[in-house]
């Protein structure tokens, strides 16, 4: 190729670059505009919906018979869209960008969507005031009008080996006893030590489940709206301390922690193997387990440090603007959100309600009830500070920081001090947007 | 006036030299690789050309767009995550082009001798780089555990204690790159081969007549010989080490704390996961490119400087 050509090649992808770049893919982002309001469905508007779903195990049936109700009952059909959980947030995404929004989503936070969300004013009654802790607060737009139901609740905590633990002699606390944390990690070292298990505690990596420890000490990234700053410096730093020591000290598995890089890591398998007394996660695993495990095991109450109880999590049932007909996705989130329902998925998938009057009254599990009831004591010891830290649009980035500090602290790159003050830095920073 | 045939010949050799073109035997070609093209463009072309657009606004849906300017590529040159991604993905790549190349000359030349089993051992040596790069990330993964893993039991066992492999950042860096090569140096040794067997024996022969040691012969006529092989594997294995990312994010996940997060891997999670952020994750695209045609650039044009001497 000469040089003329060449010359004449570099610049026509310049111009094609340039003007390219005057051209705005996507839509220009423009100020927010107020919700709609609540939306009538066009006289010839389909009764029919789609639901995008991801699974966790056997809720999958319990939501298939509910909707086959909500079907018979409305004339209505109702297409369920199982996705995997990884890809939740881009399928959402790319059907929102090709203009094919599902009418209903189960998702697990709201940060993403809210500038999707329908407004289901329509069943504002079914919705107002029925759910945990001040969760209106987040599953409400700026005029009050419901945007979101918080559908399922999950609990972080503990799960104990009983089998070890008999086998070593050493108790564990039930349902109404507390135990501390330094009392916990003495019983899994000695149950450790007697049963020559690899672990004393193994716990998920995840922002979400080192909360967990982080409330107990005292402190929690975000409270308020879920976009203040909460973090203190020095429980946190206590926590940090404790947690590294049991790693460094082989109490807890270290390789688990530095070998999953930047991703979630569950170390189920080392408690199915037997191979760690004590397991911290939530009660998601509690189906999971009755059918995976064959050893006896059972959840146990969460340990307290400065505060007891665990860390909430869950997911929201929403529906979108772009949804074909509106008002009827509506009367179904109010239907799947009803005490009926509710109550059905908790017995069918060992779910935790979200609404208070399940709550107060308590749900009759056919399976693991015990487990459930050791979560469900939890919820009512678990600090209200914890659940804006949850529902924070920011926890899933601030918590991607958190991981990597206390990385830098198990590898002797930092001390736990440095790395709750970064932590400190890394949550004003996000809270302030 | 002009006669008859002067006006007529303009037009003629144009109307002829357009037929010639148009003719079946001169478009066939043209219309068996459209469908290809045409698939190439949509899906390869255009969303690169558009990268570089996107790199210049802000998104976190992909629906909405918020012009930046170049604050993309500020964020990210001052962002230490990024920064230390761009030193990982340099540390790697240079490893991985320099022992890619000098192993697969070495094992190219040891392959094209001839001995029994010739055969077997190029397939072995080719079998990597057939496995899924998913597979290949487990399986080390397996074998290099700290506790359980094949290799540490191993060297337990005979006193050697039990280096963590992938929970120390210089020894993770030190794996990704010996997995790289376990999985590419097949191919390139098969590049080299190919390359080895161009060259005429009677060179060798004539050579060998001529008193030259084998070190001679491969110092003054294998080597420079191998020259625009040698070019091509570079050049490719410069694209495969900035390209790196399946294989480590099973292995590593990028860890530990980051020690191992090279830029495409930066870039995904910038792209794909929660808080998803369109602009900056381009922006580190376009970065990786002009790293990636930078440094073939420079390659290709010492390459060619080289044979020119």
């Amino acid at each position: 190729m000469t040089k003329r050509r060449t010359l004449q090649l570099a610049a026509f992808l310049t111009a094609g670059a340039l003007a390219l770049a005057g051209c705005a893919p996507g839509q220009p982002a423009t100020t927010t505009e107020p919700a709609p309001g609540p939306q009538s469905a066009a006289p010839d508007a389909p009764r029919e919906l789609t639901y995008v779903y991801f699974t966790d195990g056997p809720d999958e049936q319990a939501t298939r018979d509910l909707i086959a109700q909500f079907e018979q009952a409305n004339d209505a059909k109702v297409t369920l869209e199982v996705v995997p959980y990884a890809n939740l947030e881009q399928t959402l995404q790319a059907r929102l960008a090709g203009n094919n929004a599902p009418d209903v989503a189960r998702v697990a936070g709201l940060g993403p969507w809210l500038e999707d969300l329908a407004d289901l004013s329509a069943v504002k009654d079914e919705l107002d005031g029925q759910f945990i802790a001040g969760s209106d607060a987040f599953t409400h737009d700026a005029s009050g009008n419901p945007i979101a139901v918080f559908s399922d609740l999950t609990m972080n905590g503990p799960l104990v080996n009983v089998d070890l633990f008999e086998k070593a002699g050493v108790s564990y606390p039930k349902l109404g006893e507390k135990w501390t944390w330094d009392e916990m990690v003495a019983a899994a070292k000695q149950v450790k030590e007697s049963q020559g298990t690899e672990y004393g505690i193994a716990i998920d990596i995840s922002a979400h489940r080192l909360s967990t420890m982080f409330s107990q000490y005292g402190t929690t990234l975000f409270a308020g709206d879920g976009m203040e700053p909460n973090w203190d410096v020095a429980k946190g730093a206590t926590a940090i301390e404790q947690f590294v020591t049991l790693n460094n000290d082989e109490v807890m598995p270290k390789d688990v922690f530095l070998q999953a890089g930047s991703k979630y890591a569950a170390p189920a398998d080392v408690f199915l193997a037997q191979q760690v007394p004590v397991y911290i996660s939530g009660n998601w695993q509690v189906a999971s387990l009755s059918s995976k495990a064959n050893f006896t095991w059972a959840a146990a109450p969460n340990p307290c440090a400065e505060r007891c109880g665990g860390f909430p999590g869950g997911k929201f049932m929403v529906g979108f603007e772009q949804g074909k007909n509106v008002p009827l996705a509506s009367e179904f989130i109010a239907f799947m959100n009803s005490a009926e329902a509710q109550t059905h998925m908790a017995v069918e998938a060992n779910f935790l309600p979200t609404r208070n009057d399940l709550i107060e009254q308590g749900i009759e599990y056919t399976n693991r009830g015990d487990d459930m009831k050791v979560f469900l004591a939890d919820v009512a010891l678990t600090p209200d500070d914890t659940y804006p830290a949850n529902f924070s649009p920011v926890f899933g980035a601030t918590g991607r920081e958190v991981i990597a500090e206390i990385g830098q602290v198990m590898q002797g790159g930092k001390t736990a001090q440095e790395a709750s003050e970064a932590i400190r830095t890394v949550v004003e920073t996000n809270a302030a947007g | 006036m002009l006669p008859a045939d002067t006006l007529a010949a303009p037009t003629a050799a144009p109307t002829r030299s357009r037929r010639r073109w148009l003719s079946p035997i001169k478009i066939a070609p043209y219309l068996f690789v459209l469908p290809n093209m045409i698939v190439f463009g949509l899906f390869t072309i255009w969303p690169a050309i558009n990268m570089f657009n996107i790199s210049l606004y802000d998104s976190t849906n992909g629906r909405t767009f918020r012009w930046v300017g170049f604050q993309n590529y500020a964020e990210l040159t001052s962002n230490q995550a990024f920064l230390r991604a761009f030193t990982s993905t340099l540390v790697f790549t240079v490893a991985f082009v320099v022992l890619t190349t000098i192993l697969a000359t070495g094992y190219a030349i040891l392959l094209n001798q001839s001995f029994r089993g010739r055969g077997f051992f190029r397939a072995v040596l080719f079998l990597p780089s057939l496995l899924s790069a998913v597979v290949v990330g487990l399986l080390w993964g397996w074998i290099l555990n700290r506790t359980n893993g094949l290799l540490n039991v191993g060297l337990d066992a005979v006193g050697l204690g039990q280096p963590g492999w992938l929970i120390d950042g210089r020894l993770a860096m030190v794996v990704i790159i010996f997995v790289g090569l376990w999985i590419h140096v097949g191919f390139y040794t098969l590049i080299m081969l190919s390359g080895l067997q161009g060259i005429d024996p009677s060179v060798y022969e004539a050579a060998a007549i001529d008193g030259a040691s084998p070190t001679q012969q491969f110092l003054s006529m294998t080597w420079p010989l191998l020259r625009p092989t040698t070019l091509v594997v570079v050049i490719l294995a410069t694209i495969s080490g900035f390209q790196s990312f399946d294989f480590i994010w099973t292995l590593t996940g990028g860890g530990p704390v980051g020690a191992t997060t090279l830029m495409v891997q930066y870039i995904y999670e910038r792209a794909f996961e929660s808080p998803i952020r369109y602009g900056l994750a381009s922006a580190g695209g376009v970065i990786l490119f002009i790293c990636v045609f930078g440094f073939t650039l420079l390659n290709y044009l010492n390459g060619r400087r080289q044979d020119a001497a």
